[in-house]
């Protein structure tokens, strides 16, 4: 083994060594969920396209695959939102503003929102965390609003409590024409709104198949029921994009850890086009 | 052609040289098996053996690996393995599954860690002699090499020819002493040797060629010998972990006694474990015994070619060794899969 | 924040896992830079109720012992099962395949009523209280032992691995104790002792327990194979594992 001069260190490129970042600022936004804002230390932009992902280091702990839930219209900061799940996500969520934490990408694919997405309407369809990637876009077509159609969103919580970003959902749907819809597997006490699992959202919009493109995240459950839905109702499945979860470990196409059949999904996805994927029997 | 004759006593000073130089890695007997392993005299060194229990990929992508140390505040630095050294007596379908990593770890982005360490060997190759149990390099086209290695041994009846390409191989040679170029008939036995090789080194008969595997694969996704066969699967990994060309890989983290440094490293993985596609939320992507065994077959036989040009497997049987339940013979998964095509099971 | 404070107990056991610890040598000395001992009666004499991690070695056999265990996971935040007695009841627990009088009469001929060897059914420590970490082993490895107290210490969680000991044997280039025509354990058993019997001669005894989901009916599948018998293996598995539902399949 040899160590060498930092100098030398900087021009080589490793692809496993992070970037160092410092947390800005850190919200709840629910009881497992938190959101944090970072910054690259060397100033730089992240660089990044909604929908695309980081690998976030905590030295002793390793790398976890989260999405990136800010849109890179916002300036060269950006924000994550990490479930708590298990050790890493456990002491990320105990780090502090100030704090360090080092990062490796942007990686893998992005929602089309400057092809596919644009001059159309747009279906964003989202289930719990599946609403954190997808943000990223919703803030990307906020930002550029006159470059797209009509703006459908559908979110779907298992409670109440465990609503996302539910104070930005005015925000979202200001600036043009948008039609905001969300329900709860299950309500509580103080629910007034609509319960019942995300698909029946779906009846309750009108859009024309021809000219909306959808966008779809969620649990690995959701995604069959939804784009049955969306099939009866004349989408193509050129039109509907999905982002899709694996074990993406090293992101860069190597471990092996999120191949679903042939793809390396840390690579071809984890936004795909549907068509591309139907036949594929590990993807849905 | 560079092409050298080495008598035995030849070969010999050659090998101390190369020990005196370099870190020399070889072949070693352990029990009734062979291992390759630190030379550190030339006496050690067996180049007549059937198969190692590892391959000499453990060189290049050793089964663990430290790629980063870590100090307090998030910092990162990279370690580089560099130090030249010399894995002699590869046998070519070894070779060629080193070569296969290779392709892997430049494209798209490039490994620095791997290829370091690839650009520090001289590998030397030497033709196979024995015949291990299981091997059938020569239905796979891998039971001689003729290009990409830095020297190439073959045993002839009073020595060895050597044949050394680029500059590493001219550095190799310049270890020993005035060698006489090979004579037509040295190289006429050398050519019988290959020969032979591709004729000897078929203990399993495939009856698919290597580039129809892969459409042959296309058409098995729902066969039923996967599930057939899964049945039987330890979920051990054991195929995997001897594998030449098998590279998947797990990261983890380790501190010292201080806790706050420590390492990143790799460790060999394998698509086989259970627990090879679960997140960290405990959702397992490939949770099937019967879809993980099938992995395997498609990542040799289809989606590790579709990405490098050339089927996957390389013939060396240790699979097939290595299964305790005997269910990991490529051979006999692709024969079955040829004599009984899906759709005769789908229409009854 | 003090260092966590740590207290050892002993159950039914050889005590072979506590003298592991002893003898760690300089790792002991860097162990308890991290840690603060309040009770070790194998290595010191003070006593604690206070303790932050109690480590439990040995399964539990009487009733005053599940007082005593359940006393212990009271006052522990952490508790760690340390050894195959304490994992799974270990080698002790063959003694439920017979009638305890049977058992009592065998080993303590007329004493056996006196009342402190009212000893019953064996039990492992989460048969009676919960785990929060198992340190698997017969004897446990220091190595491991190490580096999970160095992870729990500082708060991560220990990696526990799932996959079975063939893993670490083919990593170590052991020649498989199946091609000397013997039943090794390794392809059911979980790993973290480095393949410690293959690579020293033996086969694996499954000291460690089975992986999650064992695939014993595997093994019974190939006996013939190898020229065994069912038999042969379910004698080889019931060493460590009588107990385990899963030496049925």
């Amino acid at each position: 083994m040899s160590n060498m001069p930092r100098a030398e260190q900087e021009t080589v490129r490793d692809i496993y060594r992070p970037r160092p970042a410092s947390i800005v600022r850190t919200a709840d936004v629910t009881r497992i969920e938190k959101l944090f804002e970072l910054e690259l230390e060397s100033g730089e932009a992240l660089g990044h396209m909604p929908g695309q992902f980081v690998e976030v280091s905590l030295a002793g702990f390793g790398e976890a695959p989260i999405s990136v839930s800010s849109s890179p219209t916002r300036g060269p900061r950006f924000e994550l939102v990490v479930r708590r799940v298990g050790a890493l996500t456990g002491a990320l969520h105990r780090l502090k503003p100030g704090d360090r934490v080092g990062i490796r990408g942007p990686f893998g694919t992005w929602f089309p929102v400057d092809s596919d997405l644009r001059g159309r309407d747009v279906l964003f369809i989202c289930g719990g965390i599946g609403l954190v990637p997808v943000r990223s876009a919703i803030q990307y077509v906020v930002d550029k609003r006159s470059h797209y159609g009509h703006m459908f969103i559908l979110f779907g919580a298992r409670t109440p409590a465990d609503r996302l970003f539910s104070d930005e959902y005015e925000q979202w749907c200001a600036p043009g024409e948008a039609t905001f819809l969300e329900t709860v597997d299950k309500r509580d006490a103080r629910w007034t709104g609509a319960e019942g699992v995300l698909t029946t959202l779906i009846p309750c919009i009108r859009f024309d198949p021809g000219r909306t493109v959808a966008v779809i995240c969620g649990p690995p459950v959701m995604y069959r029921f939804v784009i049955v839905e969306l099939k009866q109702r004349g989408m193509a499945e050129d039109n509907m994009f999905v982002s899709l979860e694996r074990r993406m470990k090293c992101g860069v196409g190597k471990c092996g850890h999120c191949q679903m059949n042939h793809i390396y999904v840390c690579q071809k996805g984890p936004v795909f086009r549907l068509s591309e994927i139907t036949d594929l029997e590990e993807a849905l | 052609m560079s092409v050298y004759k080495l008598s035995m006593e030849q070969m010999r000073d050659w090998i101390s040289r190369l020990i005196a130089e370099r870190t020399l890695y070889g072949v070693q007997q352990r029990d009734e098996r062979f291992v390759f392993g630190r030379v550190e005299r030339p006496e050690e060194l067996r180049l007549d053996y059937d198969v190692t229990i590892l391959p000499p990929k453990k060189y290049v992508m050793p089964p663990r690996e430290n790629l980063l140390a870590y100090l307090p505040q998030e910092h990162y630095e990279s370690l580089w393995a560099d130090e030249p050294f010399v894995p002699l007596g590869v046998h070519p379908y070894d070779f060629v599954a080193i070569r296969q990593l290779d392709l892997l770890f430049e494209r798209d982005n490039p490994d620095e860690h791997y290829l370091r360490r690839r650009k520090a060997a001289a590998i030397v190759v030497v033709d196979v002699e024995r015949v291990s149990a299981n091997v059938f390099a020569g239905c796979v086209g891998t039971a001689v090499v003729e290009e990409g290695f830095d020297g190439l041994l073959t045993r002839v009846e009073d020595g060895y020819l050597l044949e050394v390409r680029g500059a590493k191989g001219e550095w190799l040679v310049s270890l020993a002493e005035s060698l006489a170029p090979a004579t037509r008939a040295d190289l006429r036995q050398r050519r019988e040797v290959w020969a032979n090789n591709r004729r000897r080194l078929r203990k399993h008969e495939l009856k698919v060629t290597p580039e129809r595997v892969g459409q042959l694969l296309r058409e098995s996704y729902g066969h039923p010998i996967w599930e057939e066969k899964a049945r039987q699967c330890y979920s051990c990994g054991s195929c995997n972990l001897v594998c030449p060309t098998c590279y998947c890989f797990d990261v983890r983290d380790e501190s010292d006694w201080s806790l706050r440094k420590g390492v990143r490293y790799r460790v060999w993985d394998g698509c086989l474990l259970e627990e090879f596609a679960m997140v960290a939320g405990g959702h397992n992507f490939r949770a099937a015994k019967a879809a993980r065994y099938r992995h395997r077959y498609y990542r040799k036989g289809l989606y590790v070619p579709e990405i490098i040009g050339q089927l996957a497997c390389v013939g060396c049987g240790r699979c097939i060794t290595a299964c305790t339940t005997g269910i990991a013979n490529p051979v006999e998964v692709f024969n079955r899969l040829q004599e009984e095509p899906h759709e005769q099971h789908a229409a009854c | 924040m003090g260092k966590p404070r740590v207290a050892i107990f002993d159950f039914a056991c050889c005590e072979g896992c506590q003298l592991q610890i002893a003898n760690m040598d300089e790792d002991l000395l860097k162990l308890i830079e991290l840690v603060e001992p309040v009770e070790w009666r194998e290595a010191m004499s003070e006593k604690s109720d206070r303790y932050d991690i109690a480590i439990v070695e040995g399964s539990i056999t009487r009733p005053e012992d599940e007082r005593r265990v359940r006393d212990i996971r009271r006052r522990a935040e952490t508790l760690i099962a340390l050894g195959s007695c304490a994992t799974h009841g270990g080698l002790n627990k063959l003694r439920n395949r017979f009638p305890m009088e049977e058992v009592r009469r065998t080993v303590y001929g007329e004493s056996a009523s006196m009342p402190h060897l009212d000893s019953g059914r064996v039990k492992a420590v989460q048969e009676v209280v919960s785990v929060d970490l198992k340190i698997y082993g017969c004897p446990i490895e220091i190595a491991e032992l190490s580096r999970m107290i160095r992870e729990l210490v500082a708060g991560r969680r220990p990696l526990v691995p799932n996959y079975p000991v063939c893993v670490e044997c083919k990593l170590r280039e052991n020649v498989c104790r199946y091609e000397y025509d013997e039943i090794c354990l390794g392809p059911v058993t979980r790993a973290g002792c480095n393949a410690r019997c293959p690579s020293n001669g033996m086969w694996c005894f499954g000291c460690r327990g089975p992986v999650d989901r064992p695939n014993v009916n595997a093994a019974r599948d190939v006996m013939e194979r190898y020229r065994k018998t069912v038999e042969d293996l379910v004698g080889k598995l019931e060493l460590f594992w009588t107990g385990e539902e899963r030496i049925n399949g």
